[in-house]
C-alpha cells in the first residue's frame, strides 16, 4: 500500500508539474509576445521599424517595408517570428536586389504564403467571389493581405462591428447595414445578430443576391420565417421562390424584375454559369434596354435547332441596389400589403433587369424595357415569370372589354330588336280588340 | 301544355352551384386581376375566395360528370357526328334566333326527354362541360400551387402560358355568362326555363308530345 502510495504521490507531482510547466510556458510565450519579440525578430525590426523603409517598384511605385514593432508584438502572428512568413529570405544575402513588378503582385505572390498555415481558408477563398475578380484581373479584388494586414493580425478583429474589413471597400453597404435592423442589434451587443461573414462567407465569399443564396443565407438564422409567413401569406412557397427578402424587409428600396435564363431541361438557373453574350451584345446596342420582340427573338435563337435544352425565362423580384439590400427594418416594418405588388403599375414593376453572370457569379444586370412585362411576346419569352395583376398582358384586357361588350351588349341590342318587332303585333291585336 | 321532366334533381343541384360559384369566380378574378382599378375586396381576401369557390367547382364538375357517365342521360351530351346535320341544326338555330324571333316564327328545335338541348346549345355545352370548363379546372389548380406543381407548369410552357390560358378562357366565360343568362329568358315566358331549373319540369305543346310518343 505504501509502494503504491508512493507512486501515486509521484504520479500526481510528475502530473502537476507538467501543468506548472505548461503554464508556466504559456505565460512566458504570451508574456513575451506582448512584450518584445525573440531576438531573430527584433533583428528584422531593426531596420523594419523605421518608416522611412520603402523599396522602389518596377511600376515606379514603392513599397513601404515599414513593421510596426508593437502592433506585431500584440498580432498572433508575433508567436510565429518573422522567419515562419519570410523563408524565402536569406539574412547574409538581404536586402536582396530582387525586383517586385507592383503593389499588386506582391500581394498575389505573399498570398501563397498565408495558405501555407491557412490552408482551408485559402482554398475557399479560392472558390468566392474575390478570387474569382482576381483571376479576372480586377485591380483591387481583395487577396488575403487587403483585409488581414499580416503583421497586425488581431484575434475577432474581422468579427468586430468597427474593425470588420469589408467596409473598407464595400463602405456604403456597410453604413447601410450600420443603419439597419441587424447593425443596430449588433452595434448593441446582441452577437447573434449577423455581421457580413455571416450571410456572405468569411472567406469563399458569395453574392447573396446569386440563385437562392440570399433567402437561404436569411433562413439560416431565421428558420421559422416560412412558418410564420405561411399564417397569412398564400402561396407562401411560391413567394419565398420569387422574392428576394429585402424587397418586402428593406421597404424604403427600388425594386426590380431581375430576369435570368432558366434551363428547363435541368431545371437550373443557366445564366448564372454561363452568362450569355448574346444578352451583352444586343444591351449594348439598345441603351433602353431590350424589347419584347428583341426578348422573343433571342429565345428563339437559343431555342434554335441544335439546342441540347430547352432555355426559358424566369424572373425574380429583388431589390436594385446592394446598399438598398442591407437596408433591413424590424419585421413589424415590412412590407404585408398585397397589393403593394399587385396594384396595377406598381412600383416593383417599373424597373426590369436582365442579369448575366460575371467573374464569379456576381450577377451582371442590364436594363430591359419594362413594356415586356405585360406584351404579348411574354408568353414565350418570360413564360417563367408572371405577378398577378401587375404584370398582365395589354391584349388580354382588351379581349376582356370586347367581351364584356359582347356579352351584355349584343344580348341588350337582341332584347331591343325583340321588343322592337313586337310593337307592330301589338298594335295590330290592341287594333283588332277596338275594331 | 304538358309538363315534362327533363332537369333531374342531382343536375338542377349542380347547375345552380356551377352558375352562382362561375359568377363569383368571375367576380373575384376581375377584383384579383384589377385589384388597385378596382378595390371591392382586400387582394388577399380575393384569392382566398377564388380559392375556395374554384375547389368547389372543381368538386361540382365531377358532380355533373358522374351524374352523367352512370346515367343514360348522358345522350343529351352526345355529340352529332354528321356535320351536315349538325351544320343545319346550328344554322337553322341561328336563323331563328337572328331573323325568325323577331318575326313570330317558331323555334325549329322541339324538346323531347332525350333531346333537351338544341343543336347550337348541344355544341355549346360540348365545349364548355367538355373542353373549357376542366383546361379551366386543371390550369386554376396548377395557378393555385405553382410550386407544388412547377413540373407540369414548366411542361407547359411556363407560368404565363398556364395564367393566360386561364385568363383567355375566363374571358370566354364573361362572354358566355350573360348572354346564356339571357338565352334562358327566351322561352314562351321569360321566366319559364328558370322556373324549369328550379322545378325540373319544362311545359312542352301537347302536340309535340303526341309527335315524341309517336
Amino acid at each position: 500500500m505504501a509502494g503504491q502510495s508512493t507512486a501515486g504521490q509521484h504520479r500526481h507531482s510528475s502530473f502537476t508539474s507538467t501543468i506548472a510547466t505548461v503554464v508556466l510556458a504559456l505565460a512566458f510565450c504570451a508574456g513575451f509576445a506582448a512584450s518584445a519579440p525573440p531576438p531573430g525578430d527584433q533583428q528584422c525590426l531593426a531596420c523594419h521599424q523605421s518608416e522611412a523603409l520603402v523599396k522602389p517598384l518596377a511600376d515606379g511605385d514603392s513599397l513601404s517595408l515599414h513593421i510596426s514593432g508593437g502592433e506585431f508584438a500584440k498580432s498572433v502572428h508575433s508567436a510565429f517570428g518573422c522567419k515562419s512568413c519570410h523563408r524565402d529570405i536569406d539574412p547574409a544575402r538581404h536586402p536582396a536586389s530582387a525586383s517586385i513588378a507592383s503593389k499588386r503582385d506582391f500581394s498575389i505572390e505573399r498570398a501563397k504564403v498565408c495558405s501555407g498555415c491557412h490552408s482551408e481558408q485559402y482554398h475557399q477563398w479560392e472558390r468566392g467571389v474575390h478570387a474569382a475578380l482576381v483571376r479576372a484581373g480586377n485591380p483591387v479584388a481583395p487577396l488575403c493581405t487587403s483585409c488581414h494586414s499580416p503583421h497586425a493580425v488581431m484575434r475577432g478583429a474581422a468579427q468586430a462591428m468597427d474593425t470588420v474589413p469589408c467596409q473598407t471597400c464595400h463602405g456604403a453597404i456597410f453604413t447601410a447595414y450600420a443603419s439597419s435592423i441587424h447593425g443596430v442589434l449588433r452595434a448593441g451587443g446582441v452577437t447573434q445578430a449577423p455581421l457580413c461573414f455571416a450571410c456572405h462567407g468569411a472567406h469563399d465569399v458569395k453574392v447573396a443576391s446569386a440563385g437562392e443564396g440570399l433567402r437561404d443565407a436569411c433562413l439560416s438564422c431565421h428558420s421559422e420565417a416560412i412558418a410564420r409567413h405561411q399564417t397569412w401569406l398564400p402561396n407562401t412557397t411560391l413567394h419565398f421562390q420569387m422574392i428576394s427578402c429585402p424587397v418586402c424587409h428593406a421597404p424604403k428600396a427600388q425594386r426590380t424584375v431581375d430576369l435570368v435564363l432558366y434551363d428547363s431541361t435541368s431545371q437550373a438557373d443557366a445564366s448564372m454559369p454561363m452568362g450569355v453574350p448574346e444578352f451583352e451584345n444586343r444591351s449594348g446596342a439598345n441603351a433602353s434596354g431590350l424589347g419584347s420582340a428583341a426578348l422573343f427573338e433571342l429565345l428563339r435563337k437559343l431555342n434554335g435547332s441544335g439546342a441540347s435544352s430547352k432555355t426559358s425565362i424566369r424572373g425574380h423580384l429583388d431589390v436594385r441596389t446592394g446598399v438598398e439590400a442591407h437596408q433591413l427594418v424590424p419585421a413589424s416594418m415590412a412590407i404585408s400589403d398585397c397589393n403593394t405588388c399587385h396594384k396595377t403599375g406598381a412600383d416593383a414593376f417599373q424597373s426590369v433587369t436582365v442579369s448575366v453572370a460575371g467573374p464569379g457569379g456576381i450577377p451582371i444586370r442590364y436594363d430591359v424595357n419594362k413594356n415586356v412585362l405585360n406584351s404579348a411576346f411574354s408568353i414565350e419569352s418570360i413564360s417563367g415569370f408572371y405577378a398577378i395583376g401587375a404584370t398582365r398582358i395589354t391584349l388580354l384586357d382588351v379581349l376582356l372589354i370586347l367581351a364584356l361588350l359582347g356579352g351584355f351588349g349584343i344580348p341588350a341590342l337582341h332584347l331591343i330588336v325583340r321588343w322592337l318587332s313586337k310593337q307592330p303585333a301589338k298594335r295590330d291585336d290592341n287594333e283588332q280588340r277596338q275594331g | 301544355m304538358r309538363k315534362l321532366y327533363v332537369h333531374q334533381l342531382p343536375i338542377r343541384i349542380w347547375h345552380w352551384i356551377n352558375a352562382i360559384g362561375c359568377v363569383l369566380l368571375v367576380l373575384t378574378g376581375i377584383q384579383i386581376r384589377y385589384v388597385g382599378l378596382i378595390d371591392v375586396l382586400p387582394f388577399r381576401t380575393a384569392v382566398i375566395y377564388h380559392d375556395w369557390i374554384g375547389a368547389i367547382i372543381v368538386g361540382n364538375f365531377f358532380v355533373w360528370l358522374l351524374s352523367y357517365m352512370f346515367s343514360v342521360r348522358i345522350r343529351v351530351y352526345h355529340p352529332e357526328l354528321d356535320p351536315i346535320e349538325l351544320f343545319r341544326g346550328c344554322v337553322r338555330q341561328a336563323i331563328y334566333y337572328s331573323y325568325g324571333i323577331f318575326k313570330g316564327a317558331p323555334n325549329p328545335f322541339h324538346l323531347s326527354r332525350t333531346r333537351k338541348f338544341n343543336p347550337l346549345q348541344s355544341l355549346t355545352y360540348q365545349i364548355v362541360m367538355l373542353l373549357l370548363l376542366p383546361i379551366q379546372c386543371f390550369t386554376g389548380i396548377l395557378l393555385w400551387d405553382l410550386s407544388r406543381f412547377s413540373r407540369v407548369v414548366d411542361m407547359l410552357g411556363g407560368v404565363r402560358v398556364v395564367d393566360t390560358v386561364h385568363v383567355g378562357i375566363f374571358i370566354i366565360f364573361v362572354f358566355y355568362i350573360p348572354f346564356h343568362a339571357y338565352l334562358g329568358t327566351l322561352g314562351r315566358t321569360p321566366l319559364e326555363h328558370y322556373k324549369a331549373m328550379f322545378t325540373g319540369y319544362e311545359e312542352v305543346p301537347e302536340d309535340q308530345e303526341a309527335e315524341k310518343s309517336a
